[in-house]
């Protein structure tokens, strides 16, 4: 460091004005300080942009007699003004609903067999890795496996997005799963055992117990994220406007397919529509995550 | 008395197999993916061999299919997401964790994380209808940049911070106990310790704005993509090429289509490996295993 | 040692019983539709007729459900061959090497309107302009860069055209619009028009597209010295000015119905109900008048559904014209109205 030199040349000839290098580097780590709160403020102004917008432009159409825009049919007519987005509602959850009980049980039994059977075998390790590559499969790529294996042989349905869903949201629940196992204090599957538990029992009565915060948490998260997700279930859903409360039975729709489908509308209504979509997902969003963090909260404060 | 035990043994088999099936599934349908996506490449490949990735014109009705713009493409918008969002995420991450009072630190925490959950469709449509249309930007590398850079900074923010956080307090009171300024205890004592951290961060970043499709196809201008180095210039990627052409594509040119998934497929994938692996070691190396 | 956090478990009920509150507010409106069902995708151009169409139609026939989903000519085309949906929405038809891979057997082509396609445009301080074909097919394959270049300006005699930079607006998604549009330069500019014509075209990289009418519209709009080519009915959505175009009689004639009208006047009408009105004779004319159809499978494979196919159609050709006028379209010759209601008949149901 540039003080630390100046204090040892110091000792071999006329003393250095340390006050001027001082200033120097003080100057230099306040204006980095600096740069540091203009980064939040540049992470925060357009982050602020989007959701002061979303709120914005959708709170009108959103919540103007309300409850009318969540349960009135999408307008046939794309120039209409008005509400609503129901049936994408109903969409996203059924879609989101029906993932989220296909991945859910799949990840933490999954999850349950690398930490307590497999451990480090070699198996174990490859699903391991693999889950780690599948997390990162772009959704448009399971969008498209999901046409060429669903779509193609049995039409547009809820239940095809629920798959790719499904696909996406299996390596998240299944590596924060693995996580929240690996919490569970050792001694309370030993004092099971000892009792003369079975492991199954054990694993089902003691160690998914303990963890089930954590592992509610984790999915939560990937619940989330999967009801935003808009790119695979342009290939699996289709595009219906009215209610279809039927999971595998005729073209469907979601909020962010219709967001998507908005967004280059020139209609004013469409887009007024898209922004109350937007206002509704981005809301459902939140509290999802809402609910993750307050799981996360509660393991935090048992340990 | 009722032999408890061959039951008992009965269902604890069968649930360590249900659970051993679970595990399987997720290799099933990984390699399930993996060969549907090659086998339908494969006719797009066969007819354009190696040159499908070095050929840059795209023209369907011709039959001739160059993947190089969108590869391009991607790689560009993702280079410019990352010019803007690195520095600004890592000056976050260092505020958090440097700079920011105790009490102001659990709220950002909180708000990154929320943030981070906001779906891409609702950033493509403020993209489309707010960024656009207001600072004349119109449909460019540089728009589609500017929303993926919005998208990732929560990403690379928050496991930033995490990696940073993981810095020995030691070595910081040490370079402060010596006289340096907040910077140059950040230089001395956290980058060293981090960097292998951070840059796995940064590739995870990399990975997922890579693989967005629907914001960038929204705003990038999907001309038949250009290779150039213009920001300004209107162009294509991956992804938005795939979402966009999709419905109209007959057999040939959805088996390219679904090469480029391929493509995209590949690069994602070892991006995001080599990310995961940097951070696991740091991570590692961090807590003194 | 297990403590319960009231405060995270309230917020964690408080969540749940708001996501149920949610799905309970949804649980009335299910009235399960009695009716069938049928699905279309396809021209974005024909998306206004289609909907007015179908909410009308809805009305007298309580219990069907349609759904139209747009998505490009091209995709509606791609979709019937692959038997995805009932119907599809073409502004051109099956080229001769695709009708091969349609799976379901012969199709039959039902004209539904005629709509003029508007060259739109966005130049600050110029509220009108007209074009000759020839400097359309140059500004849109980038041979002329300029507003103020010779050849626009010789089509505006006494009007001032700035120096700004042209951006050319095109369609992403496989489109009957630009295919019709193509061919008409095809036509009209003979020999100056290079880039040939198709539902995507080889556009110059310096461009910028668009996701439907739509998303052309939306560029035009908010890009200054932009031009695009956009169906009438979304440049007025979307508030665009746009050009005046010589016809073939040799008059700057504006996009209306009226004049989309008088193009389909005296057009020749093939036995398949195939035809072409862009660039049509007669002085009230506008070129650019575009035709779309709805194409169907002559043999349907289900009662229910071929039936209200038919009931459908017959609304489409017949009684669902005169919802044309409000928005901005031409209703089809009447005489071409007949021969459609015929073909019906040529549409076997089981």
């Amino acid at each position: 460091m540039s003080g630390l030199e100046a204090t040892v040349s110091a000792s071999e000839g006329a003393p250095p004005d340390l006050r001027a290098k001082r200033s120097w580097r003080g100057v230099k780590s306040g204006t980095m300080t600096w740069l540091m709160m203009a980064s939040v403020v540049c992470v925060a102004l357009p982050l602020f942009a989007v959701l002061w917008a979303v709120l914005g432009r959708g709170f009108e159409i959103a919540f103007h007699g309300f409850p009318a825009f969540f349960v009135k049919e999408i307008p046939t007519v794309a120039r209409r003004a008005g509400p609503g987005m129901g049936p994408a509602i109903l969409g996203t959850l059924l879609v989101t609903g029906a993932a989220t009980i296909i991945a859910v049980p799949v990840g933490v039994l999954g999850a349950v067999y690398l930490h307590e059977y497999g451990v480090n075998n070699r198996f174990a390790r490859l699903v391991r890795f693999m889950s780690t590559v599948m997390s990162g499969v772009p959704s448009i790529v399971m969008g498209l496996f999901i046409y060429v294996v669903w779509t193609l042989r049995f039409g547009y349905s809820a239940f095809g997005g629920s798959l790719a869903l499904a696909c996406l949201m299996l390596p998240v629940v299944l590596g924060s799963t693995e996580q929240m196992l690996r919490l569970v204090p050792h001694h309370l599957r030993e004092a099971s055992y000892a009792l003369g538990t079975s492991k199954s029992r054990t694993i089902l009565t003691v160690v998914l117990p303990a963890a089930l915060p954590g592992i509610v948490s984790g999915s939560l998260l990937a619940v989330a994220r999967a009801a935003g997700e808009t790119a695979p279930l342009l290939f699996a859903v289709g595009a219906a406007n009215e209610f279809n409360p039927h999971l595998f039975e005729q073209a469907n729709t979601a909020l962010s397919i219709q967001i998507f489908g908005n967004a280059t509308s020139s209609f004013v209504a469409a887009q007024d529509r898209a922004w109350g979509a937007a206002l509704t997902l981005v809301l459902l969003t939140f509290v999802i995550t809402l609910m993750a963090r307050a799981f996360t909260a509660h393991v935090a404060r048992r340990r | 008395m009722h032999d408890l035990r061959g039951n008992r043994q009965f269902a604890d088999r069968t649930f360590r197999w249900a659970a051993a099936g679970a595990a399987t599934l997720v290799l099933l349908i990984l390699g399930l993916i993996a060969i549907t996506i090659t086998r339908r490449s494969a006719p797009v490949l066969r007819e354009m061999g190696t040159h499908f990735f070095t050929t840059t014109r795209w023209s369907p009705a011709d039959r001739l299919f160059g993947a190089l713009p969108f590869i391009w493409g991607t790689a560009f918008t993702a280079l410019i997401a990352l010019l803007i969002a690195v520095p600004v995420s890592l000056g976050m991450a260092l505020f958090m964790t440097q700079v920011a009072p105790p009490r102001l630190k659990k709220p950002m925490v909180y708000l990154m994380d929320l943030l981070a959950g906001v779906p891409s469709v609702v950033f493509g449509l403020w993209g489309v209808l707010v960024l656009s249309q207001h600072f004349n930007l119109g449909r460019s590398f540089l728009t589609a940049g500017i929303i993926l850079a919005v998208m990732i900074i929560p990403i690379i923010a928050s496991l930033s911070r995490e990696v940073i956080e993981t810095t020995p307090p030691g070595d910081k009171e040490g370079a402060l106990a010596l006289g340096a300024t907040r910077w140059e205890m950040i230089c001395a004592a956290v980058f060293p310790h981090s960097a292998g951290g951070l840059v796995g961060a940064v590739m995870l970043g990399l990975g997922r704005a890579m693989g967005e499709t629907i914001a960038a196809a929204l705003v990038i201008g999907s001309s038949l993509g250009q290779i150039t180095a213009n920001p300004w210039a209107s162009g294509n990627s991956m992804p938005a090429v795939i979402a966009n052409e999709w419905g109209e594509a007959d057999e040939l040119h959805k088996s390219a289509l679904i090469a480029l998934a391929l493509t995209l497929f590949v690069i994602t994938i070892a991006v995001n490996l080599i990310a995961t692996g940097i951070v696991q070691r740091s991570m590692k190396r961090a807590r003194g295993l | 040692m297990r403590t319960r956090s009231t405060s995270s478990f309230a917020l964690a009920s408080v969540g749940a019983f708001l996501l149920l509150a949610l799905l309970a507010l949804l649980a009335p409106p299910y009235a399960t539709a009695a009716g069938v069902s049928l699905n279309g995708s396809g021209s974005t151009l024909s998306k206004p007729y289609q909907e007015v169409a179908i909410e009308e139609f809805k009305k007298l026939n309580k219990g069907s459900t349609i759904n139209y989903g747009g998505g490009g000519s091209g995709k509606g085309r791609q979709d019937l061959a692959d038997m995805v949906v009932d119907f599809a929405g073409s502004d051109s038809p099956y080229k001769e090497a695709d009708l091969a891979k349609v799976k379901g057997g012969e199709v039959l082509y039902f004209p539904i309107l005629l709509g003029p396609i508007t060259v739109s445009f966005n130049i600050p301080g110029v509220d009108s302009l007209q074009l000759s074909p020839g400097s359309i097919a140059q500004i849109f394959q980038r041979d002329i860069k300029k507003w103020n270049d010779k050849a626009i300006v010789a089509d505006n005699p006494g009007a001032k055209l700035p120096d700004l930079d042209i951006v050319v607006a095109h369609r992403a998604d496989g489109s009957g619009t630009t295919q019709n549009f193509t061919e008409y330069l095809n036509a009209a500019a003979k020999g100056l028009w290079k880039l040939k014509s198709g539902s995507t075209v080889e556009w110059p990289s310096d461009t910028q597209a668009g996701q439907g009418n739509g998303g052309v519209a939306q560029i035009v709009k908010s890009t200054k010295g932009a031009i695009g080519y956009v169906d009438l009915s979304d440049a007025k959505a979307s508030g665009l000015k746009y050009a005046r175009i010589k016809n073939l009689a040799g008059k700057f004639v504006e996009p209306t119905a009226a004049a989309a009208s008088a193009a389909g006047d005296g057009i020749d009408i093939k036995g398949n109900l195939l035809f072409s009105a862009l660039n049509a004779k007669g002085v009230k004319s506008y070129p650019l008048t575009c035709q779309t159809w709805v194409v169907v499978y002559a043999k349907q494979k289900d009662h229910a559904k071929g039936e209200a196919l038919k009931a459908y159609l017959k609304f489409l050709v017949q009684d669902g014209q005169k919802l044309l006028g409000e928005i901005d379209y031409a209703p089809l010759p009447k005489a071409l109205q007949e021969r459609a209601a015929k073909q019906l008949d040529k549409l076997k149901v089981p």
